[in-house]
């Protein structure tokens, strides 16, 4: 891998962009209006969050129109009178070749007021004199300091890539890249990532291994990368402490928050502790601290709290007794990740209940439980009945979808 | 459009229709004549007809249309004392317009609600007695607070014995044209354990493999619709494999959404098949019980039920270290 995939799977035209066709059409129709001499507007504000594509749409565009892209982005110095010189140069002047020229100044948000002294000013002013269409880019184009560019401004935001859209785009770069992937860890990773396909692409480079597929589990990995260490810490700490008062320890030691560590606790016990009468004291312990979090919970008595932080991991680490033989790694906690994955089927499941215990005269977690059954029953052996059942509860979609789900049978 | 679901279509729509619970149909039919009716609490097993009871109860007090009189809500959705403060007192407090002089609200599930909503609930309901009467349908009485409960007539539903289950499927059987042999018929009684609803979801789903339903389709209907996973979960626990006992409860927890407490009470019914000695059959009962305890304390499932899956581990292994140190010493003294 020699250079990272953000730059070598770069869009290079706008087709290859994967969504924000509206946007994209928005910003031609306002570049081509510069034929026809300079529109009311000089400027474009191309806005969105992180990694949504405003430096490489502005590229794009310029490239597909055979123009310079003068670019100025937050890196670069950028007190007011520099930025007016650069600018002004390249709204003035005319490239050699008498290319045209499209200007950039990526991420004007970042503006530091007290270092970029004029900034703004300057900024308008290059809008105001300038020969040749102008795109500025920000996260956030509602930042009171901006109110002015705002204004100036041709405003046009570009969206966080959609799940479709994402991994549509993912597949392909995968099989440039001759790799091989669970479509659930890309959904993940587009989720984590919040559609922001710059770091997923990051996180894919990362992950990605020639001739093995990519798992679920690895993506899970990554959302831990940085505070794993520290908790392993900790989970030594508690498994290979004599003492009451060294695992207690184990607390302050990562910096995952204490209902984490517990989950981190409990799904490693039964590898760490295997003499089951020890383990069956220290799932005791577990289940005490437990049911001082639901007390907690209920009475919002966090003075309790360091009582549910001592049994979770003195009380554990006193029952073992018997010391691990050899190393046994530790496991990511399962709850976690099943939280994560089956997070559309419990939504799913949800809906349902809802609607079906208002049919039903029920809560919708019993009607979910009680129904869904026999409701999946009903359609995997008489099509007909299902049909009916479904159209009467107006649930036909989502049921018809939540059975095809190949993973709700075991 | 009829109900497809055969629970709603077969629902009874006044206290006449309603076969069973005939002491307590008796006393609410009393209501009905006088035109008056104290605060109610409903209390029994799931399906044995305490919200048909209610909605017969309403529709026999003010006629079909009773929707403007009437609400429903149920407590494990809404079980917040905003629901109390707002939705609740909102119903309560206007007057009805119609010939009876009160309103009905039926709260099911309401042994879900928290301390603080019952506390809340208290006060609404005696503050618009005038306005408005409740129905409180539990499982437990016991989890009503005090305060409620002696503000309520009481009312404890009884699981249907099986002849009336008989009679009800019966019937239904006979409506929908279907043909179920005695077998049949019986077994789909004896997986209800009294509740109607699972008996009638029973029949439906057995319904989908064939018009004639025989003792095979019933058995076919319940391995699926009831997980008997919890059996697997138990015995990987007793015989000691934790891991796989714990991998067996996410299933149940996860994949078919079956409730804690649900899972505890299979484990009672459970642990009198199981193949183990009496005694340790009674001390299975005791952790069983605690685990219940702790779940109504607030306990997290899955927590909770692990940590009876380990005690269950534990004490196998300790069994059968002392059926070894036994063989030892009579290896010594032979």
């Amino acid at each position: 891998m020699s250079e990272p995939w953000t730059v070598k799977h770069r869009p290079k035209t706008t087709q290859e962009i994967a969504g924000n066709k509206l946007a994209i059409d928005k910003l031609k129709q306002w570049l081509d209006s510069w034929n026809k001499g300079k529109p009311t507007k000089a400027a474009v504000l191309l806005y969105g969050s992180p990694g949504v594509g405003k430096t490489v749409v502005s590229e794009t565009v310029a490239r597909e129109r055979g123009w310079d892209l003068v670019e100025i982005n937050a890196s670069d110095k950028r007190s007011g009178e520099i930025l007016s010189k650069i600018a002004g140069l390249a709204s003035t002047q005319s490239t050699l070749v008498g290319n045209g020229k499209l200007i950039l100044l990526d991420e004007v948000d970042g503006i530091n007021l007290r270092e970029d002294h004029g900034a703004v000013a300057a900024i308008l002013q290059v809008t105001r004199e300038s020969r040749f269409p102008i795109i500025l880019t920000a996260n956030d184009p509602w930042d009171s300091k901006i109110r002015p560019l705002r204004e100036a401004c041709l405003l046009i935001e570009l969206k966080p890539i959609g799940l479709r859209d994402g991994l549509v785009l993912l597949k392909s770069l995968l099989s440039k890249e001759r790799v091989t992937a669970d479509e659930e860890a890309l959904r993940m990773l587009i989720e984590k990532n919040r559609g922001d396909m710059r770091s997923t692409t990051n996180d894919l480079q990362v992950l990605a291994r020639p001739g093995k597929t990519l798992g679920t589990s690895q993506v899970e990995w990554l959302s831990w990368r940085d505070r794993t260490e520290s908790i392993f810490d900790a989970l030594r700490v508690v498994f290979n402490s004599k003492t009451a008062a060294s695992a207690r320890r184990a607390t302050n030691m990562s910096d995952v928050d204490h209902e984490m560590l517990f989950q981190w606790i409990f799904e490693n016990a039964p590898y760490q502790i295997t003499d089951p009468k020890e383990f069956g004291e220290a799932m005791e312990a577990l289940s005490r601290a437990d049911l001082f979090y639901a007390r907690i919970r209920k009475t919002q008595s966090w003075h309790l709290l360091s009582y549910a932080l001592d049994l979770m991991t003195a009380g554990v680490a006193v029952a073992k007794r018997t010391p691990s033989k050899g190393w046994v790694a530790m496991k990511f906690p399962q709850r976690i990740s099943a939280m994560s994955r089956t997070r559309g089927k419990r939504e799913l499941r949800k809906g349902l209940g809802k609607a079906l215990g208002s049919k039903c005269h029920l809560s919708s977690r019993r009607a979910a439980g009680l129904y869904l059954p026999v409701i999946e029953f009903i359609h995997e052996h008489d099509g007909k009945a299902y049909e009916k059942v479904a159209d009467w509860l107006d649930l036909r979609e989502p049921l018809d979808d939540l059975f095809s789900q190949e993973e709700y049978n075991p | 459009m009829e109900a497809a679901l055969w629970t709603e279509k077969y629902r009874p729509k006044t206290l006449d229709e309603i076969q069973d619970q005939e002491e307590i149909v008796a006393r609410l039919r009393e209501f009905i004549k006088n035109a008056t009716m104290p605060h109610c609490l409903f209390a029994g097993p799931p399906g044995t007809g305490k919200t048909t009871a209610a909605l017969c109860l309403a529709h026999d007090l003010f006629g079909r249309r009773f929707q403007d009189v009437f609400m429903e809500l149920n407590a494990s959705d809404e079980r917040g004392i905003d629901v109390i403060r707002t939705t609740v007192k909102e119903f309560a407090r206007m007057a009805s317009l119609s010939a009876v002089p009160f309103k009905i609200l039926v709260l099911d599930e309401a042994d879900n609600m928290t301390g603080d909503a019952q506390h809340a609930l208290r006060r609404t309901m005696e503050k618009y007695t005038d306005t408005c009467r409740f129905v409180l349908c539990c499982n437990y009485s016991g989890r009503i607070i005090e305060p409620i409960q002696s503000r309520c007539a009481l009312f404890r539903f009884t699981p249907l014995p099986e002849e009336k289950i008989l009679d009800y499927l019966g019937d239904i059987a006979k409506k929908e044209g279907l043909k179920i042999s005695p077998d049949g018929l019986k077994s789909i009684v004896e997986v209800s354990e009294g509740d109607l609803r699972k008996g009638i979801n029973t029949l439906q789903a057995a319904s989908s493999l064939s018009r004639s339903i025989s003792e095979e389709a019933v058995y076919q209907v319940v391995g699926r619709a009831k997980p008997t996973d919890v059996q697997a979960m138990l015995n990987h626990a007793i015989k000691g494999d934790f891991i796989k006992a714990r991998e067996e409860l996410r299933a149940l927890l996860v994949k078919y959404g079956i409730s804690g407490s649900e899972i505890v009470r299979q484990l009672h019914s459970e642990v009198f098949r199981l193949a183990i000695p009496e005694r340790r059959r009674v001390s299975l009962i005791e952790a069983i019980g605690e685990t219940d305890f702790r779940l109504a304390q607030g306990g997290d499932e899955e927590v909770q039920l692990s940590a009876l899956l380990a005690k269950l581990a534990a004490e196998t292994s300790s069994q059968k270290g002392s059926i070894e140190t036994h063989v030892r010493t009579l290896d010594r003294e032979a």
